[in-house]
């Protein structure tokens, strides 16, 4: 089963819209769900024109595609657990929070806490994304704990913060304290970044190219080659954060730090 | 002129003596009375458990380090969110919820009055406004003085006098209701990095030991007639073997007034553990008890933890950062200048931990083991127990052997050599419940003559009515029943007006403050002391005259004038 959501012009676009019932599983119960618009509850067909193609009897089978002015809503995926999800433009805030299965695809930009705190699944971003992606919400101690998120372009600031369990792989550049208070999974940050991985305590950390003010917390190892898309690299292994006792690796590819 | 009627209420005013008596209770203008007129509304409550509203005796509700619970758990915040409803706020949060929430909490179990259990004078303006945002609930403070240099200085000189001045200047400047000592000494030696591991140790600088500042304040506390008696966290809460401080601080103990105790030892189930580290944790509550038992100028209460998730919040900082050694979570430390300190983490008591299994039972033991329910009440020094929630639950436990055996089956293994709870038959009854959570509190309290915690005529006519029939269920076999019907009243009756109905909040309320003024003479007074004023100049970043909250703080301030001897 296909179906396609096309927002329909708005008086006032600026609203966001808090669409958590976007996800594939209640669609096999029919189109008749209900999304907020600012502090309006709205019905779906309100907010969008809507085609449903072909059939389904489990929620793997749906494929929930998302068109037009999307760049403002939000949680679409919230504890999404089979399925596809493609969003043909931007995306708002909270895109596949606690997803645990499935697949969402976003073709352009995702706004911030893209894929936070998921279990599961996987998310590709071809565009950006903002703060926080694959992040824990605030006060939470553990962040993203499964799962693929990639991301094509850059990530914003806080990158995996409290990433417990998964891989996260970014192909461009991120902002400040990516992988902060890591404690598991794997992170592969492809272009440059800034302090990197701070009080992490375990997990991996990959950057392949200029880590800019990397803090004084990170005790320096041997170093080693790793593959990097067919290519041998050498890296330098640091391990920490000896802060806070920590038991984290992060590799670094040599000579290209200041 | 307000009137209503309770007609076939069941009723268990342990005060006055009653017990189970079928009866009608006549309200006029917020106070119990002989009999009503024809055209006073009339509730029906179906010789259903009708007792007066419970009182909680100690408890963390309002003040900066309640809030500052809340800064720091957002996590929590997100639990437990209601929507706007008629007169009912939002409300959010499990374990520090707003404050509405906690007074609409409290109120859906039938309570209507609340002692906040710590609050630092220097900041009492806080939690005053908190207060008025607690609107079904009366409410008090306990004021610290565990480290106020102040204080210390006097028990230096052994000047019990001057100690009793200054509880009486700052406890009318912060319009507390009684002494709280929080880890006596304890937090003022953390504030040189150290702590007191005995009740003989010396704090630094001062000189003093926190037998001598128990004491004094003992003393201090029966020459200003306060209403309550000081209200002690005793030395080396939640350390292995801490028994035995225990055990010392209640043989210092002086039975000084005839009407209630002289020391009330709160969240005693932190204060009885046996062993020397925590792999060797024991339950110690049969010796605490014995003590207890034979002392009946002592009252204490449980501090009962539950298992789940909550956050710990004390006024003891030493103790506290050793919970985060133990947990590395996040974490916050405070002092508070010249008079005591905080600290708050979050923690999560679970079945898998011996330790967390061993501290369940003992607070369990405490309430069983206590052959006089006035001397033992109910709390879970919430939030540091458990959440307030939790109370029916454990009131369930206490009234129910079969209930018990049942959760200790799910404990860890371990537990059962280390506790004596699973060798304990007894099961409370109706009568001895509404003692630990309302007659009890309202002794201990001293607020008997306000006309809390029973249903006289001239009483508070704060009423709760409980789905419960006492003749019809036998609690225990039949303790969800029990449960269930302590987390809703049918009616909650606030002063005369019904605040809630089958667990819905229905209007805002009107609460009061109870605070106490003890009247010194002016010998005693020290706003005219040079000596006291030089201490704000020299170091409180607070002048003496901005000091006093001032009564606007208090829309509705019941003042409580005692006159001391002094």
């Amino acid at each position: 089963m296909r179906v396609t959501l096309e927002t329909k012009p708005r008086k006032k676009p600026n609203i966001p819209i808090e669409a958590e019932s976007i996800i594939p599983h209640n669609f096999l119960r029919g189109t008749d769900l209900s999304v907020y618009e600012g502090n309006k509850q709205r019905s779906l067909d309100e907010i969008f024109f809507i085609t449903v193609e072909g059939p389904a009897v489990s929620p793997d089978q749906v494929e929930v595609i998302l068109k037009g002015d999307t760049g403002r809503i939000k949680r679409v995926g919230e504890y999404m657990n089979a399925g596809k999800i493609v969003v043909e433009g931007d995306i708002g805030m909270h895109c596949g929070n606690f997803m645990s299965a499935g697949q969402i695809t976003v073709r352009g930009n995702a706004d911030a806490w893209l894929g936070r705190e998921m279990r599961g699944g996987e998310i590709v971003c071809h565009g950006n994304a903002g703060h926080y992606c694959g992040a824990g919400y605030r006060g939470e101690k553990r962040g993203m704990r499964g799962g693929r998120l990639e991301v094509l372009g850059n990530a914003g600031d806080f990158l995996a913060e409290y990433l417990c369990g998964g891989e996260v792989i970014i192909h461009g550049d991120t902002g400040d304290l990516p992988g902060v208070e890591m404690r598991g999974g794997k992170l592969v940050i492809e272009g440059s970044c800034t302090r990197p991985c701070g009080n992490m305590s375990g997990g991996t950390c990959l950057v392949f190219g200029q880590v800019h003010d990397l803090l004084p917390t990170f005790e320096k190892r041997e170093r080693t080659q790793v593959d990097f898309r067919g290519m041998n690299v050498t890296m330098d292994t640091y391990h920490g954060d000896v802060a806070n006792r920590g038991k984290g690796s992060l590799l670094v590819r040599s000579g290209d730090h200041a | 002129m307000s009137e209503l009627l309770i007609k076939n209420a069941c009723v268990i005013d342990p005060l006055n003596g009653i017990n189970g008596d079928v009866m009608d209770i006549a309200i006029r203008d917020g106070r119990i009375v002989e009999d009503v007129g024809s055209s006073a509304e009339v509730i029906d409550a179906d010789r259903c458990l009708t007792l007066p509203g419970g009182i909680d005796s100690h408890t963390h509700v309002c003040g900066t380090k309640v809030n500052f619970g809340r800064y720091m758990s957002p996590e929590d915040m997100r639990a437990g969110r209601t929507s706007r409803n008629g007169s009912m706020h939002v409300t959010s949060g499990y374990s520090v919820p707003t404050t509405f929430g906690n007074s609409y909490r409290y109120s859906t179990m039938g309570y209507t009055t609340l002692l906040e259990g710590a609050m630092a004078p220097l900041e009492a303006r806080h939690t005053h406004e908190e207060f008025t945002a607690t609107p079904h609930q009366d409410m008090m403070a306990n004021t610290l003085f565990d480290g106020n240099w102040s204080v210390m200085e006097a028990v230096r000189e052994k000047d019990v006098k001057r100690a009793a001045a200054v509880v009486a200047w700052i406890l009318s400047a912060a319009k507390g209701f009684a002494i709280k000592l929080t880890n006596p000494g304890g937090t003022e030696a953390w504030g040189w990095g150290e702590d007191v591991s005995s009740i003989h140790d010396t704090v630094p600088y001062f000189e003093v030991t926190p037998a001598e500042i128990i004491e004094t304040m003992i003393r201090a506390n029966e020459l200003l007639r306060l209403p309550h008696s000081v209200h002690l966290h005793c030395n080396n809460l939640g350390v292995p073997g801490n028994y035995r401080t225990t055990l010392d601080t209640m043989n210092l103990v002086p039975d000084l007034n005839s009407r209630r105790q002289s020391l009330y030892l709160t969240h005693l189930q932190f204060h009885s553990y046996g062993g020397t580290t925590w792999r060797d944790i024991d339950s110690r509550s049969e010796e605490i008890i014995r003590v207890v038992n034979a002392s009946p100028h002592i009252v204490i209460d449980m501090g009962q933890i539950m298992f789940g998730r909550t956050t710990t919040m004390t006024a003891d900082g030493p103790m506290e950062f050793k919970l985060y050694m133990l947990h590395h979570n996040k974490w916050s430390n405070h002092d508070v200048e010249l008079e005591t300190g905080s600290g708050i983490i979050p923690v999560y008591y679970s079945k898998k931990s011996v330790v967390n299994c061993v501290m369940w039972a003992i607070g369990l033991e405490l309430a069983l083991q206590a052959k006089n329910p006035w001397q033992c009440l109910l709390t879970t020094d919430n939030p540091n127990g458990a959440p307030f929630v939790k109370y029916p639950e454990i009131i369930a436990l206490l009234m129910s052997k079969r209930y018990r055996d049942q959760e200790c089956a799910l404990l860890d293994p371990r537990t059962e050599k280390r506790v004596p709870l699973m060798a304990i038959d007894r099961e409370l009854d109706w009568n001895e419940i509404a003692i630990m959570t309302r007659a009890g509190q309202s002794r201990a309290l001293g607020i008997e003559s306000l006309g809390k915690g029973h249903l006289a005529p001239g009483a508070e006519a704060d009423v709760a009515i409980y789905p419960i029939r006492t003749t019809e269920i036998d609690p225990s076999a039949q303790f969800q029943q029990v449960m269930a019907g302590f987390s809703r009243t049918m009616y909650t009756i606030k002063r005369g007006r019904v605040v809630a109905r089958n667990g819905e909040v229905i209007v805002e309320g009107a609460n009061s403050t109870i605070w106490v003024k003890p009247r010194v003479s002016h010998e005693y007074d020290l706003g005219n002391d040079p000596e006291f004023a030089k201490k704000f100049q020299q170091y409180y970043t607070v002048r003496m005259r901005n000091y006093p909250v001032q009564e606007t703080y208090l829309p509705r301030g019941v003042c409580i004038e005692t006159e001391a001897d002094l």
